[in-house]
Order: C-alpha cells, then structure tokens, then sequence
C-alpha cells in the first residue's frame, strides 16, 4: 500500500509539473497582455508536434527537438502579440475572441500538416528509474519534473532579482504606470508572451510520447489550467504554482483510487470550495482579480 | 519654453476632451492647471506624456516634437509624471516602486544618491522600504508616488492632483514638497482641483474650463480675479 501510494505521489509530481508549465504561462500573459489566452492549450499542442515533426518524423534527437518546440512555440506567441494582442490592446474582450480565433487555425493547421489520427511517437527513453520493487518512474517522466523544477525557478529568479523582471511584475500590476516609468509596453508584452508561449511549447514537447497527440489535444489542459489559475488566483504566479500541485494531487489520487470522471468533477468542486472560501484565489488580491 | 503646447486637442471618440490647449512651461517655477471636474485637465497632462493621442496641435519638449512618441520614449526625455490616483505598484515593495522610477538609468552610482536623497526628503519610506507598497497610507503612498517620479532624474516633473482624498496636515505637507522641488530646479507642471493651494504655490496658472483655455495668467493675478474667485475659490 505505502508502494502504491508513493507510486500515485509519483504520478502526482509528474502531472503537476508540466500543469504548473502551462498554467504558470497562462498567468504571464494574463498578468502582463490582461487577455484571457483561450489558444493556451494550442500552444501547448503544437509544442507536441514539433517534437512529431522533427523527432518521430524527422529522427532529430529528442532534446533537441523539444528545445527548436520550445524556440517555435515561443515564435507563435511573438506573432500572436504582433498580429492580435497589439493591435486590440485597449479591448480585453477582442483579444479572448481574437485567442479563440488563433486557436481554431492552429487545430487546422495541425490536421492539414499532419492528419487528425493519433500520431505514434516512439518513447523518448526505455529506461526506468527504480525507486522501490513497485515505485518506478520513466525517465522521460522525471525529466518533465527536473524540467518543470528548473524553468520555473529561473522564471522566478528572473523576475525577483533582474531589473526586466521587475518591470514585468511593475507592468503586470498596472501597465499605464509602468509606461510612464519608462517600461516599454510592447517589450514587456514580446518578452512575457514569448515566455508563456514557449513554456505551454515546451510542455507539449515533453510530454508528447507520453500523451496522445492529435489536433485536439489542447482541450485536455486547458480546462486543468483555467481551473488552476482560478484556484491559485488569478496573476499570481506563486499561486499557479501551488495550485497546480494541489490540483494534480487531488485529480491523480481520485482519478486512481476511483475513476478519471469523478475526478475531473472533485477537480472542478476544489475550485468551487476555493472560490467560495476565498473569491479571490489562493494568492489572489483584489487589485489583480 | 521648455515645453510647449499649441494648438492641441484630443477626442475620447466622438468627444472632443480638450479643444485647441496653447500652454507653455517655463524651465523653472511652478505652472498649475486648474479647473472642474472634467474639464481635461488630466487628459492635458496625459497628452504630454503620450497616453493619449493628439487629434490635432503639437508638443514640444526643449525645441523637439515629443507628440506621437511612446510613453517610455517621452519618459527617456526627461518628463516624470506622477499620475492621478498615485498608481503605485502594490506588489513592489516600496525600494521596488521606488526603482522602477530609473528604470531608464544606467548611472548606478547616481541612481543610489538619488535615492539615499528621495529616503531623506521622505523619511517615512526610509523606514518602511522593506514594506509592500499597498500596506502604506494614502498619503504616504503619496510620497512614494512622488519619490518614484523624482528617481527618474527628471528635467519635468508633471503632478496630477497630489493633494486629492488626503487628510489637510498631508495636503500642506505635499504642498511644501512641490515648492522643495521647483526650488531644487526642476519645473513642476501641476494639475489641482484645489485652487487655492494651487495658486498659492504656482507662478503662472491655466484656467481649463470644459475642454478649453478659459484665462491664464500670473497666479497672483488670477487669484485676485474675480471669475476665478467666484468659480474655483469659493469666495
């Protein structure tokens, strides 16, 4: 029993890893673009099939593909700042529209380069870390963790102690008084939208063996890092974090001691007791909600 | 002039917020803006720091075209704007906020006596440096409005009502604190529902009434005059 659970904690760890990835980025661009990135789980898709295109297609080594998903990814977030957020900058609501938009080119984008069939991705790794006789973790597994682990902190290293970090966090706390501080408003947007996209990317990319890869991969996350992003509170990065973890943990441990559906519904009752606990999310403060 | 404005209007849509604004700042003393509610006073200095478009007219900072840059390009210039409501970052601490001011500096050496100066001037945000901007008061977040502004090393330094919802104690505190700046050499624009104050400390003063220049003039003098008595001093 101690064996099984450990392993479920395992599993846990894993889920909240890359879910901390995509959700910590979806508050990035929320805290900075204030819009509502509904192409999030797209992002995060076509992470996933880049490691298709130049891993399982293309024989590239698997690091390597994930590092040009990422590079790639991050692009996509580029344009999308360029081409929608920018011009409707003083219209939250035309940039959720224009994100949902971006979403559905891109899941046919996907089905047009490379069909809308499950893709088979050979694994990235056989090798198995033993931890106990029946605890084992696959080291692709462990390499999302050790990804989630580094990234993260790097994120947050760079915007406690970098001055370009603190104009990010300025900005995302009110971006007119940021400008007038002299912080670029659109550098400040190109920098946290290439952040968040290339993070949702780098997921996708990591995690793409282990998943199954199709157009519509995307709606699997998204509700997870929109429930995520609620409970941790809105533009609180900490608050992705810790919510992440919370929620992986809850969803593994149900999805494993009863079934998935029941714990995509205990999911969504976290976020239900949070919000009426705490209307603002766990880290949330009025301002930012 | 160090900065002059001619002609300009700006149009909220349809409406037309300010309507045809000559106005010129000297490079010293204090210049004030009064007016009522509304009358796009703060669309005025909004303008000159480039949050808002001009729909005609021009600005000029020190001889050059500044209208149509970018906020932190007019930032880069040399104009502070100390904005209406302080918008201070609540998440920053207070040294933060503080920095975010010479975010365009490079001279680090003169970045820390100017903020060793601005912790003198505001003794107050020396001893809560450490503190999240939020947890102060208002009028000591005030203070730190200000301090930011001033740690941007400007040549211009626009307020935006300073003294609004602060207690009378405050409002002559920050009263003192804009003489203190112009004396130090750097002109004041300020923008004040309170005219009394306003004039008592400004040289020049504009008079905006919805949209327009209705008179402007030596402080003095328009303290004395009797529309502005009548309409904006209460007497």
């Amino acid at each position: 029993m101690v064996e099984f659970l450990a392993q479920t904690g395992l599993n846990a760890l894993y889920a909240a890893s890359y879910l901390s990835l995509i959700a910590v980025g979806l508050v990035l661009i929320f805290g900075v673009m204030r819009v509502i990135n509904f192409a999030h789980g797209e992002l995060y898709m076509a992470g996933a099939y880049c490691v298709v295109a130049l891993y399982a297609q293309g024989r590239a080594p698997f690091l390597a593909a994930v590092a040009a998903g990422a590079v790639f990814v991050g692009l996509l977030g580029l344009l999308m700042e360029r081409a929608l957020f920018r011009p409707l900058r003083d219209n939250p609501l035309g940039g959720l529209v224009a994100s949902i938009g971006f979403l559905m080119i891109l899941q046919a984008a996907a089905a047009m380069g490379f069909g809308v069939r499950m893709q088979n991705i050979p694994p990235a790794s056989q090798e198995v870390l033993v931890i106990a006789d029946r605890v084992r973790l696959a080291l692709p597994r462990l390499w999302v963790i050790i990804a989630a682990a580094v990234l993260l902190s790097a994120l947050w290293l760079f915007l406690k102690r970098t001055r370009f970090g603190w104009a990010l966090r300025a900005s995302a706390q009110d971006r007119e008084a940021a400008a007038l501080q002299g912080i670029s408003i659109d550098r400040t947007a190109r920098v946290a939208m290439f952040i968040g996209a290339a993070l949702a990317g780098i997921a996708g990319a990591l995690t793409a063996p282990m998943v199954s890869v199709n157009p519509n991969m995307g709606h699997s996350v998204i509700i997870s890092a929109f429930i995520i992003i609620i409970v941790g509170g809105i533009g609180s990065l900490e608050g992705a974090v810790i919510a992440a973890f919370a929620y992986a943990f809850v969803h593994t441990f149900v999805a494993t001691f009863a079934d998935a559906v029941i714990a995509d519904i205990v999911g969504l009752l976290l976020m239900l007791a949070v919000l009426i606990v705490r209307p603002t999310g766990l880290m949330g403060t009025r301002d930012r909600a | 002039m160090l900065l002059e404005l001619k002609g300009v209007a700006v149009s909220y849509g349809k409406v037309p917020a300010l309507r045809g604004i000559d106005l010129a700042v000297p490079a010293g003393g204090i210049v004030t803006i009064i007016g009522a509610n509304g009358a796009g006073k703060t669309t005025c200095l909004r303008a000159i720091s480039g949050l808002v478009r001009l729909s005609a007219g021009s600005i000029r900072f020190d001889g050059a075209r500044i209208d149509g840059l970018a906020p932190d390009r007019i930032v880069a210039r040399g104009i502070a704007h100390v904005p209406e409501g302080r918008r201070i970052f609540p998440d920053l601490t207070v040294a933060e906020n503080l920095m975010t001011g010479a975010f365009l500096r490079r001279d680090r050496a003169a970045v820390a006596r100017d903020l060793a100066e601005v912790f003198a001037r505001f003794p107050r945000l020396a001893e809560r440096r450490a503190q999240r901007a939020q947890t102060l008061s208002g009028g000591e977040q005030q203070m730190l409005a200000i301090g930011r502004a001033l740690m941007a090393a400007p040549r211009l330094l626009l307020m935006d009502e300073p003294t609004m919802g602060l207690a009378p104690v405050i409002v002559e505190e920050i009263g003192r604190i804009v003489r203190a700046i112009a004396a130090g050499g750097v002109p004041v624009v300020l923008v004040e529902q309170n005219a009394e104050l306003a004039l008592s400390l400004a040289d020049h003063a504009y008079v905006f009434e919805t949209g327009a220049l209705a008179l402007s003039g030596p402080a003095r003098e328009l303290h004395d005059n009797e529309h502005v008595r009548a309409a904006y001093l209460g007497v």
